[in-house]
């Protein structure tokens, strides 16, 4: 089971945007200040030294990194300023390339150019299909809506089902976990639990709960603005509550992705110091598909649509490279694998037990 | 006050009064020359003096600091300021430093003082003991302790009401309010930097409760608990008063840790806790003790083998620096961790933690000097320019540093370091005699 020591694989998880691990002199002071360790599951020092001698096959196996919210007190409290947070961010970003078996989520992560290019391929789809309708509103909105259906389903039997197998395999069939089928049913709480109220993130910071409020709410208003759009058909809806709903969602998404931008920009927690491309790809994109929602509705409402068609080929545009890109290769990833990870590692311990 | 400056006049003036400083002024004076030795606090001996035992040997350290330090006092060719201050330091020709010092008033006139500690009785007073490192208290008529040199009483005119009861007992009436500060200006050929070092500051990691939890305290008080001259007849928790049987250190606390600003090794702190805990082990048989660290650093002669016979008497060492230290209700310590060899994060309860903390560089040094002249090393420890051909020397041709005020560094190598910087001085001030 032990993999070949590797030291250039620093080099590789540098393209992560890991930094300075090598510094690590092995203190675990890392593990003992943070307040997500348990004797259990102890982190982060460990992944520090699976990725300073490059284990990969440890690394892959295990769960751990998905278990950090990125408090980043590991990180302040650091001796060698081996800056062990930003490490798991990258093991994270890491391991969803591993897992995803298009090979496409890496090379997102490791090429600005490459993800520069897919955005510019998938407008350029979106132009040209807006062209074929005549640049009709109608037919774009129905047709919007009818990729919104198709889009989730593929991506998820496509992309989600196989990756999600695939961490299944590493993290438990390798890892040789044996348990009963229905273990797997009575750890499923966990998973749907962790997926909507990232209630482990809460102890983060035991006191500045902000954050993970601001998180959770932003998790219920953006998957309950895909509902409204996708199933209650909100662009098209007549109906006062529908509408006022969908208001209420892209005002908060795209209100609490500007916080969460602008932190990003002042830098002001360990977790915004080293913000990587995917990482701004993720927020700005978010951001913008709550307000362009937003807006295109207010167009609708205001009847300014019909002249103004490019408020929707543009909301149509970031909806297509968010649902190509970023939903199925990128960030969003991370919300369905940590919510797994969890799954998965109550299962583990169920073998224990 | 300038027109009272006395003007004198001496071969070499050493800055500092601890091992360091006291060695490099008895081997400049032994080969005649003559010596004027500034020490800022109340007594000689620097940090040795107040220490219990010294490894690797376990020798009782004040049994050899006392008779260095009174054969230092008794020199013919050795001056002593003590409460006094060098303020500045400039250097006129290759053989004209001139230093301004000023001497503070210590309101007793030691000559006749026969340190018979009236005073000390009568004085309302109480603060506490710096040099029993704030276990116990003191009054503000004192003898610094037991061991000083002078050994004298001193008043504490910070805390003093000036109520006058001392005055009154006093029967060789020594006592006296009316003494000033005086200010001397030193003419020297040459001068030895041993300035020292500052023991890092706990406060500075508030995780670790130092100041907040009561049974937290440095490796320094642990060093007056266990000392001859101890402030109680035994070892104490200092928050109730009970004999620990728990004992942990702290490896490292506020050393090679780059998130305090001092990411370097002190090279003492391995092994002074490890001293120690040999002897607690002796004055505590049933006492457990746990040395929690990163790596042991027993790099010197006979230290491998100190660090073997603490582990063979049953000291627990432990892979794996203190994260947190958390304080329950009857004042035991809950230390949390990550036990590196099994890669499990654990919590452990103890009794009493000893932190030890680290060496810091004493900034003084490199203030004296107009404008930068003394340079500094990136931890402001005194540059040394010449490390592998003349480790004494430093920026200023003529001017030279001894002991931990160079670098960290234990008692032997101080005293080694010393004289490196005495025979450096004596042969300046031959090169430029006739000049
Ligand atoms: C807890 C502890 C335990 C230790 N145990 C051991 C041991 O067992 N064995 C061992 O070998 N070493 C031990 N050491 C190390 C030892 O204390 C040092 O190596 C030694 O004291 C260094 O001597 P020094 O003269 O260089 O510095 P210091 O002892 O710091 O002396 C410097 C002197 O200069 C004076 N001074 C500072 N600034 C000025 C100024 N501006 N003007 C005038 N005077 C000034 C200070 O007041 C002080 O008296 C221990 C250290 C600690 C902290
Ligand atoms: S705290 Fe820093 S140096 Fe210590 S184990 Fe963690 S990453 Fe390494
Ligand atoms: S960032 Fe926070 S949660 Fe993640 S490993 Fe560091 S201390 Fe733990
Ligand atoms: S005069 Fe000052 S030192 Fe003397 S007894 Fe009174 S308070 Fe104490
Ligand atoms: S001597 Fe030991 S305890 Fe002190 S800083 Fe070095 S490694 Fe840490």
């Amino acid at each position: 089971m032990a993999s070949k020591i590797n030291p250039r694989f620093a080099e590789e998880l540098k393209q992560y945007g890991s930094v300075n691990f090598n510094a690590c002199y092995n203190c675990g002071n890392c593990t003992a200040v943070c307040s997500l360790s348990t004797p259990e599951q102890s982190f982060p020092r460990e992944m520090v030294r699976l990725s300073a001698l490059g284990l990969e096959d440890e690394l892959k196996q295990s769960l751990k990194p998905w278990e950090c919210y990125y408090c980043g007190e590991c990180t302040t409290q650091c001796p060698q300023t081996a800056n062990p947070g930003e490490l798991m961010m990258s093991l994270r970003r890491w391991l969803t390339a591993q897992y995803d078996w298009t090979g496409l989520s890496g090379l997102l992560y490791r090429s600005l150019s490459f993800t520069i290019a897919a955005l510019l391929l998938v407008a350029a789809g979106v132009l040209l299909f807006a062209r074929s309708t005549g640049f009709d509103a109608e037919r774009l909105i129905h047709v919007g809506h009818l990729f919104e259906m198709l889009a989730i389903g593929t991506v998820f039997l496509v992309i989600f089902v196989p990756n999600l197998l695939r961490m299944w395999y590493f993290t438990i069939v390798k890892q040789k976990v044996r348990v009963p089928l229905k273990s797997y049913f009575s750890a499923l709480p966990e998973l749907f639990v962790n997926m909507f109220t990232q209630k482990r993130a809460k102890d983060c910071d035991e006191d500045d709960n902000f954050r993970w409020l601001e998180h959770m709410v932003l998790v219920f208003a953006y998957l309950s603005l895909l509902f409204t759009t996708v199933f209650l058909n909100w662009f098209g809806s007549e109906h006062l509550f529908v509408i006022l709903l969908g208001y209420l969602e892209s005002l908060l998404v795209f209100v609490i992705t500007i916080h969460f931008v602008s932190g990003r920009i002042k830098r002001n927690k360990s977790l915004n110091k080293f913000s990587q491309p995917s990482d701004w790809l993720f927020v700005i994109w978010l951001l913008l598909m709550g307000l362009s929602a937003f807006l295109v509705r207010l167009f609708i409402d205001l009847q300014l649509l019909e002249n103004n068609i490019w408020m929707h080929i543009l909301h149509l545009t970031v909806l297509a490279q968010w649902a190509l890109i970023i939903v199925p290769f990128g960030k969003w990833t991370h919300f369905l694998y940590r919510s797994f990870a969890h799954y998965f590692v109550k299962i583990k311990t169920m073998q224990e037990a | 006050m300038n027109e009272e400056k006395k003007i004198i006049h001496y071969d070499a003036l050493v800055v500092g009064g601890g091992i360091a400083g006291g060695e490099a002024a008895l081997n400049l004076a032994n080969s005649g020359y003559r010596v004027l030795l500034v020490e800022k606090e109340r007594s000689l001996g620097g940090k040795m003096i107040l220490l219990s035992k010294v490894f690797p040997t376990l020798d009782c350290s004040a049994c050899i600091t006392t008779p260095k330090v009174s054969e230092i006092a008794r020199h013919k060719n050795i001056t002593i300021f003590t409460e006094s201050e060098v303020t500045t330091i400039d250097k006129r020709s290759e053989n004209d430093f001139v230093a301004q010092i000023t001497k503070k008033p210590r309101y007793v006139h030691v000559e006749d003082c026969t340190a018979c500690q009236l005073c000390e009785q009568a004085c309302p007073v109480s603060v506490r003991d710096e040099y029993q490192q704030g276990l116990i208290g003191r009054k503000a008529a004192f003898i610094p302790f037991s061991i000083a040199n002078p050994k004298a009483a001193a008043i504490d005119i910070e805390n003093c009401t000036l109520c006058g009861a001392c005055e009154k007992v006093c029967p060789t009436h020594c006592i006296d309010f009316t003494m000033q500060p005086e200010q001397f200006e030193l003419h020297a050929r040459t001068v030895v930097m041993a300035t020292g070092f500052n023991l890092f500051d706990p406060l500075e990691i508030p995780r670790y409760g130092y100041g907040q939890h009561k049974n937290v305290i440095t490796s320094m008080q642990m060093e007056r608990e266990i000392a001859p001259t101890r402030p109680f007849n035994t070892i104490l928790r200092p928050g109730d008063g009970k004999v620990p049987d728990k004992i942990a250190y702290v490896l490292c606390a506020g050393s090679r840790d780059a998130s305090v600003g001092n990411p370097i090794c002190s090279q003492i702190c391995c092994m002074y806790s490890i001293k120690q805990a040999q002897l607690l082990m002796g004055a505590l048989p049933m006492a457990d003790v746990t040395i929690y660290y990163i790596n042991i650093r027993s790099f010197g002669k006979g230290f491998e083998e100190f660090y073997q016979q603490a582990k063979g008497m049953g000291v627990s060492f432990v892979k794996g620096k203190i994260g947190t230290i958390k304080e329950k209700e009857n004042g035991n310590l809950i230390l949390r961790y990550e036990d590196i060899s099994e890669g499990v994060v654990k919590e452990a309860e103890h009794d009493m933690v000893v932190l030890s903390v680290g060496v810091k560089s004493n900034p003084d040094a490199g203030k004296i000097f107009p404008q930068g002249a003394l340079k500094l090393d990136p931890h402001r420890f005194v540059a040394q320019t010449d490390l592998m051909g003349s480790p004494a020397k430093t920026s200023i041709d003529g001017v030279f540093v001894a002991g931990t005020a160079s670098a960290p560094m234990d008692i032997p190598d101080s005293i080694l370091s010393a004289g490196s910087a005495s025979s450096e001085a004596i042969s300046y001030i031959k090169q430029h005699q006739e000049a």
